[in-house]
């Protein structure tokens, strides 16, 4: 797998961990897919999963790899967070099926001409997307956080201290929950 | 089909009563679990003690325990100056150091990073409880389990 | 129609009643995750509390006294696991095995998580760690036998709520 041919797929190549990637427009994604596997002989998918890029939108990465020379390549794809649609390509990799329903479920991304669509690993009832970034994590915030008492501090009295440390995942109050001012 | 499960299920029944009467008949061995404890390797983790004399209450264990599960609890004191017209001290007075031992995953950071060596970890593990409330040790129950902490293990020798 | 009847039997039949019931414990091994490798080694391995008269050979549910539920029960598995309890036929027990049955363990604030399987059905006797020694699942099943010796009523098994308050034999332990 070398630059050239990379480029020639029509995308932006970039190089991390020994591991080339692959940028493509969404638009030109199940031909890519579809590229690398009839052209170069990436014909087994390992895994397609999403990244959630915040205000850039959502990245889908596909990794594929040659089963005989062992080469592989990481695909990946831009989706906005406004209309995150992208093409199937369980046409061509069957694989992707199961790979795509958790992507959908995870990052709330649908997946065109999907065979099967439907949530695949959370339970039926659940509400929202999990791995996005803005999932709360509804345990931390109904707890309270130990580490949140100073030395000398109990329930009773609080102790003015100079910083405030606050665990990750948990947002300030207010901010999230029926206190958040209808936001 | 419906046979062939009956027979299926009395072969499991005359099994099972077959451990269970080789059993009574066997003598007891002391050699195993309940009679003897297992050989626990050096540094085995059971149970976290607390040494309650080296706590600063400097809440390190509680900001960095993973699963929330170090409660504490403290007050001020002021102690006033021993030398006339000398400085009057603060000192942080322990009051609750709770160990929430269903949810403890004993990944060891809260030893870790203690800075004054206040805890400690034992080998024992004998503590299951009929009340999911019971695994929470309070001070006291932590204060006890020092009695069983080993003294630390030898280095290995340099190959 | 049977809870008046169990609390005038006499103790001679008491006795024989739970003595039979607590020594003949068929166990089905509800093994969700890391835990039931630790069971596995329990009953099978060295420790094997088949001496203590709990036999790990029920064909399901439906054949068992004692159902271990060892591992995290996710969301998802939650129907599956109050279905599993419901096939249980009475008399029975439950063990939760291992820190994620108990409370959700280290996966206390997951999205998928059920914080503790004590949420769904009842628990007998909760042993602690992630994992817990094989020996310690050996320690819950003796605790557990001793609250079927103390059930008052023994026909339908209404606990005293008598409590082991002995420590269990505790030799000095050989170490470094």
């Amino acid at each position: 797998m070398d630059a050239a041919a990379l480029a020639g797929m029509g995308g932006r190549a970039s190089q991390a961990y020994g591991l080339w990637c692959v940028d493509v427009p969404a638009a030109s994604w199940k031909f890519s897919v579809e590229d690398a596997r009839d052209s170069y002989g990436l014909s087994y998918l390992d895994w397609l999963c999403g990244v959630d890029e915040e205000a850039g939108g959502f990245s889908i990465l596909a990794h594929v790899l040659n089963p005989d020379t062992m080469a592989h390549l990481l695909l990946r794809t831009r989706v906005t967070r406004e209309d995150p649609r992208l093409t199937s390509i369980a046409a061509v990799h069957h694989g992707a099926a199961w790979h795509e329903r958790e992507t959908a479920e995870m990052y709330g991304v649908t997946f065109d001409g999907h065979p099967s669509p439907g949530p695949l690993l959370l339970p039926d009832c659940f509400e929202g997307h999990p791995l996005r970034k803005d999932f709360v994590l509804v345990s931390r915030v109904v707890k309270a956080w130990p580490g949140a008492k100073g030395p000398g501090e109990n329930d009773a009295t609080v102790v003015p201290r100079r910083r405030t440390l606050r665990p990750a995942g948990v947002p300030q109050p207010g901010e999230w929950g029926p206190e958040d001012g209808g936001g | 089909m419906a046979e062939s499960s009956q027979r299926r299920h009395g072969a499991d029944l005359a099994r099972g009563l077959a451990v269970a009467l080789g059993a009574l008949a066997a003598r007891i061995d002391p050699s195993r679990y309940p009679n003897t404890l297992p050989a626990l390797p050096p540094r085995s983790r059971g149970v976290i003690a607390l040494f309650e004399e080296n706590c600063t209450v400097c809440m390190e264990c509680a900001r960095e325990c993973p699963d929330w599960c170090i409660y504490i609890d403290s007050h001020r004191e002021t102690v006033p100056a021993t030398v006339a017209g000398g400085r009057q001290r603060h000192r942080n007075v322990l009051d609750r150091f709770a160990i929430d031992f269903s949810l403890c995953m004993y990944c060891g950071i809260c030893i870790e990073v203690c800075p004054f060596d206040a805890l400690f970890w034992s080998p024992e593990f004998e503590y299951g409880e009929y009340d999911v409330a019971d695994l929470t040790h309070e001070k006291d129950r932590l204060r006890a389990w020092m009695w069983t902490v080993p003294a630390p293990a030898a280095h290995e020798p340099l190959v | 129609m049977t809870r008046a009847h169990g609390s005038v039997l006499p103790d001679p039949v008491k006795f024989v009643l739970t003595w039979g019931r607590r020594y003949s414990l068929w166990v089905f091994n509800l093994g969700l995750a890391c835990c039931a490798v630790e069971f596995v080694a329990a009953s099978m391995s060295q420790p094997r509390f088949g001496r203590l008269g709990a036999i790990p050979l029920a064909d399901g549910p439906q054949h068992a006294d004692l159902m271990v539920v060892s591992g995290t029960v996710t969301d998802k598995m939650a129907p599956a696991v109050q279905r599993l309890y419901d096939q249980l036929p009475e008399p029975r027990y439950v063990i939760s095995f291992g820190a994620c049955s108990n409370s959700g363990g280290p996966y206390w604030d997951s999205y998928s998580v059920t914080k503790g399987v004590d949420q769904l059905i009842p628990v007998d006797v909760y042993v602690p760690g992630c994992p817990p020694r094989p020996e310690a699942l050996l320690q819950g099943i003796l605790r557990l036998q001793d609250t079927i010796a103390g059930e008052a009523d023994a026909l339908t098994r209404r606990v005293t709520g008598r409590r082991l308050t002995a420590p269990l034999v505790r030799p000095h332990l050989a170490g470094p």
